[in-house]
């Protein structure tokens, strides 16, 4: 169990981090404004991944033009769907919505299944992301760099955004309190396509990473980070960004570490280790660490 | 007296409706005698989940789990002891020395269940509304987490396989049965009504001295005995088991027979899941036959949307049709057969 | 009232439609095959391997059939990657009337989701790529195998990794999800222990795991290390290569028949892709007749030459039966498993000659060894382990 060793595990840790937390932003934007668990979040991610290969693979565009579109496409996708099948649901008691969304995720699975096939797919990262890049104490890969530092950006750059402009703090107002925020003017179907858009656009953003990362996408590898993206942002706090950010770092620390430190044998318990901590902090901590509470949760 | 006749009514009815199904079905295919036999099950799991979801609102995704933790020690009861010392070292000799009879064995499952619901219970089911959800979702999870690495118990990921087809439609038939008259005689009885109340309104039903953490935990303890009945059930039907035997997809088809029946409608629930199991056993050859695969779940999915859209209420809301008034005559009078 | 007749109608509707299945008529032969079509990892071994089937059945029909002009009809299902479909497709083959023998599965852990059900039916259920050598005793006399047993190809590359590459100490990675993988270890690390090699760590993955950062941590931190034994499927074979590469680990990687799949050499890329062994079954290296016949026949049927060794194994596994029917001189399923269990030497294998001696239903047959260099995939050698 040396330094490097551990080192590099914290690494990985904040890379995976990086990823759960792009998707719990997303989680939590959608949530604070219309009280929804959006579970077809994590297909978001997945076309954001499928997105990136056909943008490589078939239109060969260079990677940086290929996140703008992958970005985009995700947040078309999350404003499709949140014309469709949520807002005819708006009002509703919040279990309805919950079950759309998981109609939603399984409606979109099975179509990515239909038209692309069960199958494995090799995702492709242009070369020049591929070398490793020496951090004095330990080496990481350029697409790790990339990772972090697109997070970063990413966050900083939506947060500056809620909190500075005008379309951000109408955002704010709306999720603070919807029926005010409408007695002001504000667009509410305006707000919450924008929070659509934006948490769509950066889960297809983390979807991307997660390809360039593993090298496999399929169908199905949405759910299990979305879920885990979930955890995240409860743990951080549902409803505030800077805890999602918070709550994905924790966990991707925290699930890496967990394998990483302990004996082999219990590598296998990672899921069980993920969700146990969800009940654990609801039960304990219902608000997370950063949230406020907006309504009753347990 | 007259609360005995309705009982023996009914045990009349269920005694004729199984010599129907046997004579309908003894002419049939082994595959097609399994399908019945899913639909049966199916209607278990969506009648008991409606006792947890529908009765007293709790938003449960947790049946997978039940069914998982019941249909391994069916599994491991039933199984022959030559076989387990072989398959499953870690296992207590107490447990390898036992091959019990399958009805037996499925109601020890079904308990096992139900003492796991309660245990997990009192915390969990402080949660509401969606967390809830999560969280009984996380358990489907941590069940699978613990029967993929508690190989010497279970295997481990490999699962268990080759297990005697000792399902028959008879069996099943008798559970649903049962599960059905349970379920009925629970929501036209006091205790059903108090879940009704918690459902409806939990601050005034604990203000009016219902034990509200009590009836909640109790509720989802008898839906986990049925789920893990079924579960045993459903295990010796396909003659095998593996820790992703019950998963988040089955869980979200529950939901959708539940919802869709109408939440708290028993009949509708019946009606569901027999309609929507037997719908995508159908059109499985035609999936397969045109290369579409997925279509079947992607037009599922689109049904439910359109249902929680135009008629969220679902097929019955929480009313059961009145073609099953004429039982009730003799029972206690005024029974409320709908909820506004 | 509607709604419980609609109902009914509906339960009636679905029972006709679930009874209207294939029903054969007297002259053709039914063999069905199951096989991993749609999803997974497996797909990338099942899809050749039904080629394969497909491709032998043809050129049997071609040349007049068997038993004096009857035709061979595939019924092909489709387990979609997950085991309970396999029982289900299973009971389904086992419902087709007059079907004479069960084909199919890359896998050991879907063998054993499907064949108990051929078992309990009295068909013979023959795996082109089920490599256990337990699976006979575990399901019982229905279980026939057309590829080497997991011990042989272990022994072979246990032998390989010390004798030729002279490695000492290995770290070995185990797939705890699959029979197949759990297997491999054993007897490799049995086999390479009894040589005299040490074994430096023993770690476990699953195969729905896609980060093995921590897996590769702990190799980095093993002192002395010479090599890894990856014992994996098609799911995880390439993110594995991938990891370990990407990590600046150049040791050799060593495998199984799981690695068998374009998805080692397509998912790292070339430039990791290099200095991985496996082995797997010898089809790539034979030059005898039946082989060069495949080869054409395949490339001329579907366009590319045969993917893997897999879709030899699929082509030898229905040439099998066909052969076992001749012998019999019937399709009934009973004599069929008479005539398979007595073959003594099934030559015109293109993975290699089958027999089945001594009782046992595990062939003893070469074992190829593949070496990936720089992306591309090659005969290394072909070997039979000293048993």
């Amino acid at each position: 169990m040396t330094s490097a060793y551990i080192l590099s595990q914290i690494a990985n840790g904040v890379i995976l981090g990086s990823m759960y937390a792009l998707v719990a932003i997303g989680f939590t934007m959608i949530y604070s404004i219309v009280r929804l668990i959006n579970f077809a979040h994590g297909d978001i991610f997945t076309i954001g991944a499928f997105t990136t290969l056909a943008c490589i693979a078939l239109a060969k565009l260079p990677f940086p033009v290929a996140i703008v579109v992958v970005v985009a496409a995700g947040a078309l996708t999350g404003m499709v769907i949140e014309r469709i099948a949520f807002r005819p649901m708006r009002g509703a008691p919040q279990v309805t919505g919950f079950i759309a969304s998981l109609a939603v995720a399984i409606f979109l699975e099975n179509l990515a299944v239909m038209t692309m096939s069960a199958q494995p797919r090799t995702f492709l990262v242009p070369d020049y992301l591929n070398g490793l890049v020496d951090l004095g104490l330990m080496s990481v890969r350029m697409i790790d760099l990339m990772i972090v530092l697109l997070a970063i950006v990413l966050t900083i750059a939506l947060v500056l955004f809620v909190r500075f402009t005008k379309v951000g703090v109408a955002m704010r107002a709306t999720a603070e309190n919807y029926d005010v925020a409408r007695l002001m003017g504000i667009n509410i179907n305006r707000m919450i396509m924008l929070a659509f858009a934006i948490g769509s656009g950066l889960a297809a953003v983390s979807g991307l990473m997660w390809g360039s990362k593993y090298g496999q996408i399929s169908p199905f590898m949405g759910l299990l980070p979305g879920l885990k993206a979930f955890v995240a942002a409860v743990i951080g706090g549902v409803g505030s960004i800077p805890g999602a950010v918070l709550g994905g770092y924790l966990l991707g620390l925290s699930e890496v570490l967990f394998v990483a430190l302990l004996p082999p044998e219990y590598s296998g318990y990672r899921n069980a280790f993920v969700f146990g901590a969800l009940i654990i902090v609801l039960l304990v901590m219902p608000n997370g660490l950063l949230g406020r509470n907006t309504e009753a949760r347990a | 007296m007259s609360a005995v006749l309705p009982l023996v009514r009914v045990a009349v009815i269920a005694v004729l409706g199984w010599l129907l199904l046997l004579a309908a079905t003894s002419g049939l295919d082994p595959y097609t005698v399994s399908i019945i036999g899913f639909v049966g099950t199916n209607i278990i799991l969506a009648v008991s989940l409606n006792i947890t979801n529908g009765f007293v609102g709790l938003f449960s995704l947790g049946h997978p789990a039940f069914m998982t933790l019941g249909g391994y020690l069916t599994a491991i009861l039933v199984m022959a002891p030559a076989r387990k010392a072989v398959m499953l070292k870690s296992l207590p000799d107490v447990l390898v020395a036992q091959q019990w009879p399958f009805f037996p064995a499925l109601l020890v499952g079904g308990l096992f269940a139900a003492a796991a619901a309660t245990l997990v219970g009192f915390p969990v089911l402080r949660l509401r509304g969606h967390y809830l959800a999560v969280a009984t979702l996380g358990l489907i999870f941590i069940v699978q987490s613990f029967a993929v690495n508690m190989s010497g118990l279970t295997r481990g990921a490999l699962g268990l396989s080759g297990l005697p087809a000792l399902t028959s439609v008879s069996w099943v038939y008798l559970f649903a049965v049962v599960t059905v008259y349970v379920s009925w005689r629970l929501k036209h009885s006091s205790l059903g009504r108090t879940m009704l109340a918690i459902r409806e309104n939990e601050l005034a039903a604990a203000c009016l001295g219902i034990r509200v953490a009590r009836t909640r935990v109790m509720s989802f303890a008898l839906g986990a005995f049925f789920a893990g009945v079924a579960g045993g059930l459903w295990v010796h039907l396909v003659t095998l088991i593996s820790p992703h035997s019950f998963t988040f997809l089955l869980a979200f088809q529950l939901v959708v027979m539940v919802v869709l029946g109408g939440t708290g409608s028993i009949t509708g629930a019946v009606l569901v899941a027999v309609v929507l199991t037997v719908a995508t056993e159908a059109l499985r050859p035609a999936e397969e036959a045109a290369g579409l695969f997925g279509a079947s779940q992607m037009t599922i999915a689109v049904v439910v949307v359109l249902v929680l859209i135009f008629r969220p209420a679902g097929l019955f809301g929480s009313a059961e049709p009145n073609l099953f008034a004429w039982l009730h005559r003799g029972a206690r009078a005024s029974l409320p057969t709908s909820n506004p | 009232m509607p709604n419980w007749k609609l109902g009914l109608a509906a339960l009636a509707a679905g029972l006709m439609l679930a009874t209207s299945g294939p029903a054969s008529a007297a002259d053709p032969i039914d063999i069905a095959a199951l096989y991993n079509i749609s999803s997974g990892g497996l797909a990338s071994l099942d899809g050749p391997s039904l080629n394969g089937v497909n491709l032998k059945a043809k050129m049997i029909n071609d040349a007049g059939g068997l038993l004096g002009g009857r035709m061979i009809k595939v019924t092909a299902i489709d387990t979609k990657d997950d085991t309970r479909e396999a029982a289900t497709a299973a009971q389904r083959a086992v419902a087709i009337s007059g079907l004479t023998a069960g084909i199919g599965h890359s896998d050991t852990t879907f063998a054993l989701a499907s064949a108990p059900l051929f078992q309990s039916a009295g068909i013979p259920f023959v795996t082109s790529g089920a490599t256990s050598p337990d699976l006979p005793a575990m399901v019982g006399s229905e279980m026939f195998l057309v590829p080497f047993g997991d011990d042989v190809q272990a022994h072979a590359m246990a032998e390989y990794a010390y004798n030729t590459l002279g490695l000492r100490n290995i770290v070995v990675w185990t797939d705890n999800a699959m029979d197949y993988t759990t297997g491999l270890s054993r007897y490799f690390i049995e086999r390479f222990k009894a040589l005299g090699g040490k074994v430096a760590l023993e770690d476990i993955y699953m195969t729905t795991d896609q980060d093995f950062s921590a897996l590769v941590g702990r190799l980095q931190a093993a002192p002395d290390v010479d090599g890894v034994f990856a014992s994996s499927g098609p799911d995880t074979a390439g993110i594995i290569v991938k990891q370990i590469r990407e990590a600046g680990i150049d040791l050799p990687i060593m495998a199984g028949d799981g690695f068998d799949t374009d998805l080692v050499t397509s998912v790292p890329g070339p430039k990791f892709a290099t200095n991985i062994y496996f082995t797997t079954h010898a089809y790539v290296g034979l030059e005898t007749g039946p082989a060069k016949e495949f080869r054409a026949a395949y490339e001329k049927e579907y366009g590319n030459p045969p993917e893997n060794a897999f879709a030899a194994l699929g082509y030898d596994a229905m040439g099998l039966v066909a052969d076992a029917i001749k012998r019999a001189g019937s399709a009934d399923p009973k004599a069929v498993t008479k005539a398979l269990a007595a073959t003594s030497g099934y030559a015109d294998a293109v993975t290699g000659a089958i027999a089945y001696v001594n009782g046992s239903r595990v062939p003893s047959k070469p074992v190829a060894v593949m070496h990936v260099v720089d992306g591309v995939m090659s005969l290394d050698s072909t070997v039979t382990p000293q048993n």
